[in-house]
């Protein structure tokens, strides 16, 4: 019989709760908002951790840039035959691109130029230059890029303003979504003829060149013999950039776990407070409960239900509320703060990662802490003589 | 059916000071009776109700009901015991404020798990007999003294128990529902209840239907 669930228990503790609404209320909301503090910035790292990954994955093994009076210039085509001349290189591809900022929406795009019938040094850019039409100006762009364009009415053409202050019209022909929205969403690609009319680059220049290493292991000797080469260059390896993204990403982490500890101190305040005692009322309540025939495990059931339904209605709520801020409103504030001006300006959408651990690891530093902390309490009024407690 | 042996209880005031509220006490109270325990605030009288209902524990000496050592039952099967066996009238009610009449009442079914035609009957029973059927859903608090009273009186018996404890029932009454309460006493006695009153309200002393008085002074049976 007492191992059924007694619903007039689970009845006793719904009133309970109702009888002390507003404290019921206040308690819930804070809850919640805790939840929904740390659930939002779990699922930011996870998604943005997940845009990093895919982002570095898709990172050539050397870029090759020149450098000129410590700034960065356009480099000799010629060079990627030398550097193809390097033992274990297995390809090296002169890139030609430019930031291109978009005056009226305020935004910088990524000019991508690719050829139709070279290596394209990104898994992601080998369906994109099947679909591009090399025979006329058009374009490929990423979802922000078009919906950024579309605002402003364009939306079959876009006219580039050269150097020269002449436009160069170049048709939308496709919208492209790669692996990684942070890599892909300002990005837009086209013909490098195209690219080189706009930023005015000459046919004898690119931007910089990419090489791939067959041998992993040789990355750091062939990035050496590079530098030997052409000693006016800067040579960075997929470590380097590694480094520096990582170095980025753990700033903002450091942002991340600041929020994440006054969350965690506001919780434990709350938790504080429960633990330390019950109001003279509530050690009533307890022992009348006791001498009217209620056990000691009558009372901690009726306190485990009503620490549950607060703690899971108000995990349930803050998770949901926190879904809907990071997936579908897109974290405002929030993602600034991770993402930062510099890698876009366009929208960004987030990538929903399910991640359970994450779910579990919020579960289980609130809704088992809190149930404790309305249990511990309970537990040492029950068991003191009910005489004690109400005289 | 109810017996107390060399029952002495102290209350511990600090680490090196306690209270004898009562010393070497012996008593025999047989079923169907009432007795009155009769004693000035603070000679022991609640304390005697309190360790036969099992709310507390004698230092030393045992507490007998029904042969049972109750002074000797482990927490929860006191609970049980109280439950079942007990019905207390407390002298401030001890009625939860915020819960209805009918919540305060049942508030002893609610670990048993009855069945909710079982509850409502019982309810029912006890709603009658001490004419409160009215006032089921009123909260307890917007309710007078003397009503309140019949609710506690109510709640200690909605499980039917042989015996009834009553600490200072009358304390917080006038005279015409001190009246009101001893016709109920009557009627629990005529359904053959063992019924304990403890007070020193002189309304009680020489009622036909006391059985016994017992005079307790300093912790002691005079």
């Amino acid at each position: 019989m007492r191992n059924k669930i007694n619903f007039y228990i689970v009845e006793y503790a719904i009133n309970s709760l109702l009888r002390q609404k507003y404290k019921t209320i206040f308690i819930s909301i804070v809850f919640s908002i805790l939840v929904f503090l740390l659930s939002s910035l779990f699922f930011i790292t996870n998604s943005i951790k997940y845009e990093l990954k895919q982002t570095l994955e898709a990172l050539p093994e050397i870029t090759v840039q020149k450098i000129k009076a410590g700034r960065h210039y356009d480099i000799d085509v010629s060079a990627v035959d030398e550097i193809l001349n390097i033992r274990g290189v297995s390809s090296a591809v002169a890139r030609v691109w430019g930031y291109y900022y978009f005056e009226n929406a305020g935004v910088n795009f990524s000019l991508v130029g690719i050829d139709e019938y070279e290596e394209q040094y990104k898994k992601s850019f080998v369906e994109v230059a099947s679909n591009l039409d090399f025979t006329k100006p058009s374009m490929i762009v990423g979802e922000g890029v078009k919906g950024v364009m579309d605002k402003s009415y364009y939306k079959e053409y876009f006219n580039f303003i050269k150097p020269d202050g002449t436009l160069k019209r170049v048709d939308i022909s496709a919208t492209f979504k790669a692996q990684s929205e942070l890599e892909s969403n300002d990005v837009i690609i086209m013909s490098k003829d195209s690219v080189r009319e706009i930023f005015d680059i000459s046919q004898t220049k690119a931007t910089d060149i990419v090489v791939r290493v067959a041998n992993f292991n040789e990355v750091a000797t062939v990035a050496s013999k590079i530098k030997l080469l052409y000693p006016d260059t800067r040579v960075i390896t997929k470590d380097d950039l590694k480094i520096s993204y990582q170095n980025i990403f753990d700033y903002k982490s450091g942002i991340f776990l600041a929020l994440f500890s006054v969350s965690l101190f506001t919780f434990f305040i709350i938790i504080y407070d429960r633990v330390s005692g019950l109001s003279s009322e509530q050690k009533r309540e307890i022992g009348i409960l006791k001498a009217v025939g209620w056990r000691v495990d009558d009372v901690l059931r009726e306190k485990f239900y009503e620490g549950f339904i607060v703690s899971i209605f108000s995990y349930l709520f803050g998770i949901t509320l926190s879904l809907a801020f990071v997936y579908i409103l897109k974290a405002p504030l929030l993602q600034n703060i991770f993402i930062g001006y510099s890698q876009l300006k366009t929208s960004f959408n987030l990538p929903f990662v399910f991640d359970i651990q994450t779910l579990a690891l919020i579960f289980f530093l609130s809704v088992p802490i809190y149930i404790a902390a309305i249990i511990i309490p309970s537990w040492r009024s029950a068991t003191l003589e009910a005489d004690e407690v109400i005289r | 059916m109810v017996s107390l042996i060399n029952v002495i209880k102290k209350y511990e005031v600090n680490e090196n000071e306690s209270v004898i509220a009562l010393d070497k006490i012996n008593l025999e109270i047989k079923e169907g009776q009432v007795v009155v325990l009769r004693g000035s605030s603070g000679s022991g009288k609640s304390t005697i109700l309190s360790l036969i209902a099992a709310l507390s524990k004698p230092t030393s000496g045992e507490v007998l009901v029904d042969g049972d050592r109750v002074s000797k039952l482990p927490d929860n099967f006191a609970s049980d015991f109280r439950r079942h066996t007990i019905g207390f009238v407390f002298q401030k009610y001890n009625l939860i404020p915020t819960l209805s009449v009918k919540e305060n009442i049942i508030l002893p079914l609610v670990p048993m798990n009855l069945s909710e035609k079982e509850i409502k009957e019982k309810l029912q029973r006890v709603l009658r007999m001490f004419n409160i059927e009215h006032k089921g859903t009123q909260l307890v608090k917007s309710l007078s003294g003397g009503e309140q009273q019949r609710v506690a009186i109510a709640r200690a018996n909605i499980n039917n128990p042989k015996i009834i404890l009553a600490d200072e029932p009358t304390a917080n009454l006038d005279e015409k529902l001190s009246l009101s309460f001893i016709e109920i006493i009557k009627e629990l006695k005529s359904e053959g209840k063992t019924i304990i009153i403890a007070t020193h309200d002189p309304l009680f002393f020489g009622l036909d239907i006391v059985d016994e008085e017992i005079e307790i002074y300093q912790g002691k049976i005079v």
